[in-house]
């Protein structure tokens, strides 16, 4: 094996690509040869400096993409209800002894434009093409709801408009909030609907005096919203129902992020009141915690926030 | 119990949004890491992150299940990597080549001025961090993120080539290509580190 192949493999051997065999062939041939020894030590020397480069995705940075992305499928979600709205009407509108009519119109265009290919441009008359057939058609109930009509061609000189609009049908359901089928639809809601206000309500109507059994879809939702969701609103009304859930480590981290993140310091008051709570109750902190909490009592522009926080520390101290 | 991937995606492909966001909150960091270090920039990774995931999204009803989940993700990654416009060229701010010339020069003005200067003492002024930055990203696209993703992310060589859809041996030659521009590049610091 010349030392080119063994290059190769030096390099291979650094990221552990070799096979037991293959790396035993090296190190043999490492050991009598100075020439590929010292391309080990290069190699490795470079691989350590590259590796010193840090660039690593932080939490912010992270929460940070997920909120766009969340936006960004909300308008995926509402283009493609827009695109299944215009293909429901359309298998509607188009019945399928029609769709037989407009195959059959289709490939007489495709001859006409044959014919059209080979015999000249004056052969087709559009004086002479029959009437579009109008059609009367009722796909509307009345309690489907017309919105967001958007005009392809508003023109009337021809007499006929042209537009798109998006058709939506209420839905009724009554239940009890611990009903999972509930719980499932006001989390969806919770997470994805535009309307802050309805994310809100979504969010309110699960709260109760009551101890409510809620499903840990509810309580990923929940810390999700705390932390990502952009109206201060509805963060709050989260991290309120939030504190019914029963207190664990991922609420607790929730809790947490949202002392060392928020901008709004009303919600940081909920979260070290929250952890004060918790703390009272026996639940611990790990150091890094508490090196936050220390952090936090000398940086926290509020005095109030401060002063739970010395809450804490004394009882850790 | 967690659901499988799997498990997840069948939810996800019948309309489940949080299933989806379960699903893909298992992979985005890795995909924003790879994004961040193949652009250097927080924005043009989170712009690469939401191309990847709503190309995901929108395929997931045509994802027929014959590879796992994360191959088909990782897939998209990479696609999207390769094909990414950057804004704003990193390198043309301010080349390697320009970095190390100014390196050489004050190696000359240090040695003119005392020949017995600790060379890793001319390092302290230079962001080490910026120079490998413009090494890895004057790198080809295939050779930069097939580099970043078994450097940086530690994937074998034979994931790499699902992801890239290629051979193990193609996978291997943008490899060694990539750390052979490295070292050419990194030469003068390298030789002092």
């Amino acid at each position: 094996m010349n030392h080119n192949e063994i290059k190769k493999w030096i390099r291979l051997s650094l990221y552990g690509e070799l096979t037991n065999e293959e790396q035993s062939v090296l190190e043999l041939h490492l050991k009598d040869c100075d020439e590929c020894r010292n391309e080990l030590e290069q190699q490795r020397n470079l691989l350590s400096l590259i590796s010193n480069k840090k660039l690593e995705v932080d939490d912010k940075l992270l929460m940070e993409a997920r909120v766009q992305l969340r936006g960004a499928i909300r308008n995926e979600r509402q283009r493609k209800g827009y695109l299944d709205n215009m293909v429901q009407y359309l298998n509607e509108f188009i019945t399928i002894p029609f769709r037989a009519v407009l195959s059959g119109a289709a490939l007489l265009a495709i001859g006409f434009f044959v014919g059209y290919l080979f015999y000249g441009s004056s052969t087709i008359d559009p004086n002479k093409l029959p009437d579009k057939i109008n059609h009367q058609f009722t796909v509307f109930q009345d309690d489907v709801t017309i919105s967001n009509i958007s005009f392809i061609d508003s023109d009337l000189s021809d007499g006929e408009v042209e537009f798109t609009f998006v058709a939506m049908k209420p839905v009724y359901l009554k239940g009890r909030v611990d009903d999972p089928q509930i719980q499932s639809i006001l989390t969806y809601s919770m997470l994805n609907e535009q309307n802050p206000g309805s994310r809100f309500n979504s969010i309110n109507a699960m709260y109760s005096e009551k101890s409510i059994k809620f499903d840990v879809d509810v309580k990923n939702a929940l810390i999700t919203v705390v932390m990502t969701d952009e109206n201060p609103g509805v963060r709050r009304e989260a991290l309120k129902l939030m504190k019914k859930l029963p207190y664990d480590e991922d609420v607790k981290q929730a809790f947490i992020y949202v002392l060392t993140t928020d901008t709004s310091s009303g919600l940081r008051i909920e979260a070290i009141n929250a952890l004060v709570d918790a703390g009272k109750k026996g639940f611990t902190f790990n150091k890094n915690e508490i090196d936050l909490f220390k952090q936090k009592l000398q940086t926290d522009d509020n005095s109030y926030i401060r002063y739970r926080t010395k809450t804490i520390l004394q009882e850790y101290n | 119990m967690a659901l499988s991937d799997n498990e997840l995606l069948i939810q996800a492909k019948s309309g489940n949004d949080t299933a989806f966001e379960k699903l893909i909150y298992r992979y985005d960091r890795s995909v924003l890491a790879i994004a961040l270090k193949y652009v250097y920039d927080t924005d043009e990774a989170k712009d690469i992150y939401q191309e990847v995931f709503i190309r995901v999204y929108r395929g997931l009803k045509n994802f027929e299940m014959k590879s796992e989940f994360s191959t088909w993700l990782f897939r998209i990654a990479t696609n999207v990597c390769l094909t990414h416009k950057s804004r704003s060229k990193k390198h043309l701010h301010e080349s390697i080549d320009e970095q190390i010339a100014t390196e050489d020069d004050e190696v000359q003005k240090y040695e003119l001025a005392d020949d017995e200067m600790d060379p890793g003492e001319m390092m302290i002024n230079l962001d080490l961090g910026d120079i490998i930055r413009d090494a890895v990203d004057s790198l080809s696209s295939k050779q930069r993120i097939t580099f970043i993703l078994k450097h940086y992310e530690g994937y074998k060589i034979r994931e790499i080539a699902n992801m890239l859809n290629c051979k193990e041996g193609t996978v291997k030659k943008y490899l060694f290509d990539a750390i052979r521009n490295l070292r050419k590049k990194l030469k003068p610091i390298h030789q002092t580190a």
